[in-house]
């Protein structure tokens, strides 16, 4: 399973699918001079080759022969905090949102492009190598300034409580990645709120109100049905 | 079920007696026509002085007619033979003896005995026939009565139980009523009280496989309590009447026989009704199921193989073909083999909704949602298919949250605007609007295309049901039945209206649920 190419300075990523179809397409598309890219066809041969490659990056199906894959996610995160991407298809949201619980970075529901990978893999990226998040982030008419706690749409500045503030900080600094609505609600207002969806639904429409310049047609925070939100970064 | 002729058990008796019934004959009948002789004697005694001995004779004819009459045939034959020699005895001379002084006497004996004889077997026999004519007409009434109630029985058990009503009402006695084939012969109904031995259900399995009467009264099984009447029907035996006839030592005469087996046949063949009425039935489902299964697969086949007709030809062009093409036309390819695979996975995505619904394992995970954001993530998933087409969006101010399975709302809605985009030409425009009606949400999504035929209207959300418009627009057939499903589930229904003007407005209506707190200022 290791590749030659191990010690060059490409980042690796490592591909967990059983699927023989899937795993040409996702080596062809990837292996262009960016990525080495590693295989790995079930959940054991791919927490070996974890172990093995040091993937910067692990692409994982969830539906693997041997093992469930949210229980992949667990034994990775016991040691790695290595970018976990899980693939997986549209009518498994309670999946998915099991997989982001357990420790997953982002997913990518099936069929997918290949510039959609392409751009979850550098958001994923992008976000382990930087150290301390990027204090100003900005996207198109939208610019949060966290040092000054000074939100602007088109150079305007936004009123926001404190709990929207706070709610859009954390989208700010997982920006490009989904979040759960119990990772949200836990975060922002504590365990006691995970059955209290509600709030975060009122709390997401009056940012939008305040932030998207059409309110019924986010650009910024986007709705991931069944699963979460997502800041979009660019 | 009605038994509200009011049936005494007088006439339930006479319903299935002998003509001749035992109430009138025996010593009842005997002791009364005697006593009517006497009586005649003591008045012809008072009249002696003014009447003739010859003409005291009347007196008794009248005593034999009224005998006929009211006591039947032997009472009557009695009342002659008594009448004779209380005349002798105690009118012809010499009286208090039975000697007889004139000879012309014998004359007036004979004439006397003759015609008491006659009188009384004329009426006797005028009465039989009376009472027969009033047995048969309480046994018309009372199978008409069965008839009338096994035919408004819609299912086997109600049916069972009117018949078991009604026998128990014409018969007096027990009944019970043992349906199934022989191997599961089952209790059906049963007067109170009834308790199925195994014996029971010996004598009725035998009844049934030898499709002949058993039991008391009968030659097989006589020793048994109840009498077996076994329930034929053309060509199957349905089960057996078990019925507690009070005079079961006798032996069942020609005539109950033949009531019983007619009430038998009554019931059998209302068994046999309900049971073609049920094959029917599953044949009907049946027919439907194959004609929606043909429909399925006709449906599939074309809706898989179309896409990927297009994708094996574009790729296969580009493979094969790719030195001669130039970019633009391998673009062009290219772009139709991938909308042509995100066509395809939109109809497996629908199929497996389709599955989902019908297997009956679709279930709600209902939360606050906002309408907004459902409305505006339905838009960003079309968004591909947009191109061109203008959407506006109207929202009613201060919607609550409502109570919805986000996911699946949203396929509705995707749904509804995929099948909206279908009918829409480039620089078209779709509108969709969302307002509370009383204790619902309503959500309308309006196009400019060409509408649907008013008659149609309900149809459209049958399943492969397609508009007619031509071949290009496509489509499952699938989408708006799925909707139906969803919108149903949540207790919610679905309607197409035609547009003023131009085009298909369909409109969404689901309970705002629990949910329905505004969406004002928080935190």
């Amino acid at each position: 399973m290791k590749g030659e190419e191990q010690k060059t300075n490409l980042p690796r990523v490592l591909v967990i699918d059983d699927e023989v179809a899937i795993q040409r397409f996702l080596k062809t598309a990837l292996d262009t001079g960016d990525y080495s890219v590693h295989l790995a066809d079930s959940a054991h041969a791919g927490l070996a080759a974890a172990v093995g490659v040091r993937p910067d990056v692990i692409l994982l199906d969830l539906g693997l022969p041997d093992l469930d894959g949210v229980e992949v996610i667990r034994r990775v995160r016991e040691w790695s905090q290595v970018p976990i991407i899980v693939i997986s298809v549209r009518e498994r949201e309670d999946e998915k949102v099991q997989a982001l619980d357990a420790g997953a970075d982002d997913y990518l529901t099936k069929p997918f492009g290949i510039g959609e990978l392409l751009a979850r893999i550098k958001v994923v990226l992008r976000r382990s190598l930087q150290q301390a998040p990027e204090p100003v982030f900005e996207a198109g008419e939208l610019r949060v300034d966290l040092p000054h706690r000074r939100v602007t749409v088109r150079g305007e500045e936004v009123q926001l409580t404190p709990t929207e503030y706070e709610l859009l900080r954390m989208l700010v600094t997982h920006a490009g990645k989904v979040l759960t609505h119990s990772q949200i609600l836990r975060q922002i207002w504590g365990v006691a709120y995970l059955e209290q969806p509600h709030v975060l639904r009122v709390n997401i429409s009056n940012l939008r109100r305040k932030i998207e310049s059409d309110a019924s047609r986010p650009r910024h925070i986007l709705t991931e049905a069944g699963v979460g939100y997502r800041l979009k970064s660019e | 079920m009605s038994k509200s002729d009011g049936t005494s058990t007088l006439e339930t008796a006479v319903l299935r007696s002998r003509p001749h019934s035992a109430w009138y004959g025996g010593a009842v009948g005997y002791a009364a026509s005697s006593a009517l002789v006497a009586l005649a004697t003591l008045l012809c005694d008072q009249a002696r002085p003014y009447l003739s001995p010859v003409n005291m004779v009347m007196g008794y004819l009248l005593v034999v007619v009224l005998a006929a009459l009211f006591l039947g045939r032997r009472p009557a034959l009695l009342s002659a033979l008594l009448g004779v020699l209380a005349f002798d005895f105690f009118f012809v001379p010499p009286r208090l003896s039975f000697q007889i002084a004139d000879k012309e006497y014998l004359v007036t004996f004979l004439a006397l005995f003759t015609v008491g004889l006659v009188i009384s077997s004329l009426v006797a026999k005028a009465r039989e026939s009376l009472d027969a004519l009033r047995v048969r007409e309480r046994q018309t009434a009372s199978l008409y009565r069965l008839s009338r109630d096994l035919a408004a029985a819609t299912d086997t058990a109600s049916l069972a139980k009117a018949a078991v009503a009604n026998l128990e009402d014409s018969l007096g006695g027990q009944v019970a009523l043992i349906l199934g084939p022989e191997e599961e012969l089952a209790l059906a109904a049963a007067s109170q009280g009834f308790t199925m031995v195994p014996e029971t259900l010996l004598v009725a399995q035998w009844c049934l496989r030898s499709r002949r009467l058993a039991g008391a009264g009968t030659d097989s099984y006589g020793s048994d309590r109840l009498t077996y009447v076994p329930l034929k029907a053309l060509a199957e035996t349905h089960g057996v009447l078990a019925l507690g006839l009070e005079e079961h030592d006798v032996g069942l005469d020609v005539e109950l026989q033949r009531l019983l087996n007619t009430y038998a046949t009554q019931i059998a063949m209302a068994l046999e009704r309900l049971r073609l009425l049920r094959q029917a039935q599953e044949t009907r489902i049946l027919k439907e199921r194959e004609n929606l299964e043909r429909a399925l697969l006709n449906s599939i086949s074309h809706d898989l193989r179309t896409p990927l007709t297009a994708i094996t030809g574009a790729l296969s062009a580009v493979l094969e073909e790719g030195d001669k093409l130039n970019t633009a036309s391998r673009d062009e390819l290219l772009q139709t083999a991938r909308e042509e695979a995100a066509r395809l996975n939109r109809f497996v995505g629908n199929l497996l909704d389709m599955t989902r619904l019908q297997a009956g394992v679709l279930q709600l995970k209902k939360e606050p949602c906002d309408v907004q954001d459902l409305i505006g993530t339905a838009l960003a998933t079309v968004e591909p298919r947009l191109a061109g087409i203008a959407v506006s969006v109207r929202l009613a101010p201060e919607l609550p949250l409502v109570s919805l399975d986000f996911v699946l709302m949203l396929q509705v809605l995707v749904n509804l605007l995929d099948n909206a985009l279908k009918h829409a030409v480039a620089g078209g425009e779709l509108e969709i609007a969302a307002r509370v009606v009383g204790e619902r949400l309503e959500i309308g999504v309006a196009d400019r295309g060409p509408g649907v035929p008013e008659a149609d209207l309900a149809r459209i959300f049958e399943k492969f049901y397609r508009t007619p418009v031509p071949e290009v627009v496509g489509g499952t057939g699938l989408g708006l039945s799925i909707c139906r499903g969803i919108v149903e589930a949540h207790g919610g229904s679905i309607r197409a209206e035609r547009r003023e003007g131009k085009g298909l407005r369909i409109v969404v209506e689901v309970p705002l649920g629990i949910a329905a707190e505004g969406i004002a200022d928080e935190g």
